[in-house]
């Protein structure tokens, strides 16, 4: 019995080595060449999380995770501007501290650590916050809050933070002489991504129309021109992205006009806005539910007495007390906000598929999840706040495993139009959102 | 005024198990013959295979085998060439017979114990399916009265009854992160019960070719008060509420069979099986918790609609002498997982298999049979309709086995 014992282990100790071999594709970086892929674009492209650029956001952006993957195509080293260990939490973020009993969020900001370095008041702009300065190389070129009408301005440094840290000299004292297409183009680089052009609507839109403007739609054109351009000439290729539609975005969706007239109709109240009515003529109306209310939005203020010259009166509730116009993004600015995007990404199809570059049409995608959800290796993503598991908590910018999904739909794109094989990132690998 | 949020978890462990599960090894000689024995009479092993042909032995048995499965999965989702493995652990499917009747009676009572259904998968807690399952085993261990009836010499009948005690230990991950970036993690365990029975006729023809026809019923087996653990992050540990306990019903699905035994000569002895397993049955499976929360934990209803699946088996013996004998077979099984119901609990597809044997008797009393079965599951490129895991699976398992057997 014994030998027989002996003879079934030792083979169990054979087979245990003839695991299935399954032939996989082989992997290829098929017409494109990835040797140095640059990223341009703006936070979305820094790994800009829970509101604020730190090192695990930039661990986790996009690019990073295709440079991983493009690593196994021959692609070179990805270099971001990263902030220090010491200085980890760079401009600080939003973070989960729990839940009301009503199940609301609590959320803290995160003030150790940061990589601040002063502020200054910039003649006729206003406060910049200015950070540590990022002297290594870079193939990361995600600047946050950078819209596509400002990348030939030279001076932007001097109004950025973000681009300022990357800049010799110091923004504040001294008058910066570089702009952005420039300065990601001055090396020569085989591949890039650029997803530029959301700020110049989202910056309108998140304010509620009352804090930017929209970038004209022919400027517009003029500059992605100039940009493809620029990024173009030295024979690289890339991949692009369109602008995704801002409602499709947990910030315009999860405090919404038919919870708080829910809340309010206790009350026999019905909640005011400030809303367009055409041009810059503003007007106070009912709120409908075409109208969105931004995440920001303290909802403490309504209900609240405001004096007018009828009385002190309930915020938010009254024609006399409307919400103020920088929380709502009303039907008439959605519209005009669509209409934009909608312009801008005519332009970004038509300019990429006339130089042959890849799409990834991220209006499309999103506007998808945001209807159907999307369910990937088991784990079920919505656009919702929190719950959603693909936004992160400012409700505009993503978790880490939002952005290994875009990563992976920039990586399909090149996959298709380069005739190429890279592999995909695994999503399962790549957090969600933490919770406490 | 609170802030106004709807916060709702719609987040539902994705349960699932009792797969094409079917463990077929419930004999060495019979596994050795590429698992065929409906139309033979071998030994004790009838109880499972024919309870017919009980009464045809023609001695008293008692015997137990076990037979060491080692199942190696491998998985390459789809779009990398990335190549996941299951850990290395054996499962233990085993039986027990005993067969029993005064000699030269036209009865025997039998008894059996066995494992017709079970599966031993562990992928680890860092794979890409780690949401749809890290780690499954799951048992059921039929046992068998039985009683069979020699209604002439050439025509015997015979039935059983079956209890199943079935058992199941599941654990997957939670897309929940904690602070520390770690997942949140589910296991279910639980043990439950299921009854059902197994009859079987028994002809030898006039031109000696033996024939056997018999059903094993579906057994529904039930879950109750099972153990459902989950660790969540704190701050959402009141949506999965604990302690908590969870059931569940499985049908564990009939088989019915026909089998043919042929003797050419004294040396020889050729076998055919054909089985038709009524996997139909499993349409959903359905999990119910003890407590859940509107926001988090749910009970959970998922579509199976597996499909009836088919074998076709066939074996050899052949006696060098009176002591000795060597059995060669094989088969091939039909998958009862349709397209886009393929997880990775056990990464279902039509599968083939060969098996070889050795068996020898000592003293006229004792016989030790020695098996080994090699299968190997077909690839499959799957995306699955729920789960959204894409990929291609791949498996072979390694079957070793022993028995003894004394007879009287």
């Amino acid at each position: 019995m014994k030998n027989f014992k002996l003879y079934i282990l030792s083979g169990l100790l054979f087979v245990a080595a003839c695991k299935p071999e399954i032939h996989t594709p082989s992997l290829s970086r098929g017409t494109a060449n990835f040797s140095r892929f640059i990223a341009v674009g703006n936070s979305l492209t820094a790994g800009y999380s829970n509101g604020g650029l730190y090192l695990d956001g930039q661990l986790n952006s996009y690019p990073s995770i295709m440079a991983k993957q493009m690593a196994q195509v021959g692609g070179g080293a990805f270099n971001q501007p990263l902030f220090t260990s010491a200085q980890a939490n760079g401009s600080g973020y939003l973070t989960l501290a729990g839940f009301t009993k009503t199940g609301s969020p609590i959320i803290d900001t995160v003030t150790t650590d940061l990589a601040i370095r002063s502020e200054y008041n910039a003649p006729g702009f206003g406060p910049v916050i200015l950070y540590t300065k990022y002297t290594g190389d870079i193939e990361n070129y995600g600047v946050p809050g950078i819209k596509l009408l400002n990348i030939t301005f030279p001076q932007y440094g001097n109004y950025n933070g973000y681009f300022e840290r990357l800049l010799p000299g110091d923004g504040s004292t001294t008058t910066l002489n570089t702009d952005y297409l420039d300065f990601v183009t001055a090396k020569p680089f085989t591949f890039f991504t650029d997803w530029l052009g959301n700020n110049d609507a989202l910056s309108y839109a998140t304010t509620g129309g009352a804090g930017d403007v929209l970038t004209d739609k022919t400027t517009f054109a003029q500059l992605y021109e100039a940009s493809l351009q620029a990024l173009t000439a030295g024979g690289a290729k890339g991949v692009v992205a369109t602008i995704p539609d801002v409602t499709s975005i947990p910030y315009f969706n999860t405090v919404t006009v038919a919870a708080i007239n829910a809340q309010v109709a206790a009350l026999g109240a019905k909640l005011y806005i400030t809303a367009l009515v055409s041009g810059t003529t503003y007007a106070p109306r009912l709120a409908t539910n075409s109208d969105l209310i931004v995440l920001t939005f303290p909802t403490s203020m309504l209900g609240t007495l405001v004096s007018t010259p009828y009385g002190p009166l309930p915020y938010g509730l009254t024609p006399y007390t409307p919400v103020d116009n920088k929380y709502v993004l009303d039907a008439n600015e959605v519209a005009l906000t669509r209409d934009y995007v909608q312009s801008y990404n005519n332009t970004i199809k038509t300019q990429a598929a006339a130089r042959g570059l890849a799409v990834f049409d991220a209006y499309t995608y999103l506007n998808n999840v945001q209807l159907n959800g999307l369910e990937i290796d088991g784990i079920s993503l919505s656009s919702a706040y929190i719950t959603g598991g693909l936004f992160s908590l400012d409700g505009v910018h993503l978790t880490p495993r939002g952005y290994a999904i875009i990563a992976n739909e920039f990586i399909k794109a090149i996959n298709t139009t380069y005739s190429a094989n890279v592999p995909l990132a695994n999503v399962a690998s790549y957090q969600g959102l933490k919770f406490p | 005024m609170k802030k106004l949020l709807l916060l709702v978890f719609a987040l539902m462990p994705v349960i699932s198990f009792a797969q094409g599960f079917q463990v077929n090894l419930e004999g060495e000689k019979q596994i050795g013959m590429g698992h065929t024995g409906t139309g033979l009479v071998q030994d004790g092993a009838s109880v499972f295979f024919n309870p017919g042909a009980v009464a045809m032995l023609p001695e008293n048995y008692v015997q137990g085998g076990i037979s060491p499965l080692l199942f190696k999965s491998t998985f390459n989702p789809q779009g990398t060439n990335v190549q996941d493995h299951t850990a290395n652990k054996i499962a233990t499917p085993f039986t027990f017979y005993a067969a029993w009747g005064p000699k030269d009676s036209f009865w025997k009572l039998g008894l059996g114990v066995y494992t017709p259904f079970g599966g031993l998968t562990d992928w680890g807690d860092s794979w890409q399916g780690k949401y749809v399952l890290e780690s499954l085993n799951l048992k059921a261990i039929y046992i068998q009265p039985t009683l069979s009836i020699k209604l002439a010499d050439f025509l015997s009948v015979g039935g059983g009854f079956v209890y199943n005690r079935g058992s199941v230990d599941l654990t997957q991950a939670i897309p929940l992160t904690n602070s520390a970036g770690q997942d949140g993690q589910a296991e279910l365990k639980g043990t439950g019960k299921g009854y059902g029975w197994n009859a079987g006729i028994y002809i030898v023809t006039e031109v000696g070719v033996t024939v056997g026809i018999t059903h094993r019923s579906e057994v529904n087996t039930t879950i109750n008060n099972g153990n459902a653990v989950f660790t969540v992050p704190s701050s959402l540990q009141a949506q999965f509420p604990q302690p908590n306990t969870f059931s569940s019903s499985i049908p564990l699905p009939a088989t019915t069979s026909i089998g043919f035994g042929f003797y050419p000569n004294k040396q020889w002895t050729l076998a055919f099986d054909a089985n038709a397993i009524s996997w139909d049955v499993y349409k959903v499976l359905a999990f119910n918790y003890g407590s859940t929360t509107a926001a988090g934990l749910q009970n959970t209803v998922e579509q199976r609609d597996y499909k009836d699946a088919f074998s076709l088996r066939a074996g050899a013996q052949y006696k060098t002498n009176k002591n000795l004998a060597i059995r060669f077979g094989g088969g091939y099984a039909t998958t009862a997982v349709e397209d886009g119901f393929v997880s990775p609990e056990a990464p279902d597809a039509n599968r083939a298999f060969v098996t070889g044997g050795l068996g020898y008797t000592f003293s006229h009393h004792l016989d030790l049979d020695l098996s080994f079965e090699y299968e190997h599951v077909m690839s499959r490129d799957q995306t699955n309709i729920q789960t959204q895991l894409a990929g291609t699976f791949e498996t072979n398992v390694y079957i070793p086995g022993i028995s003894l057997a004394y007879h009287w």
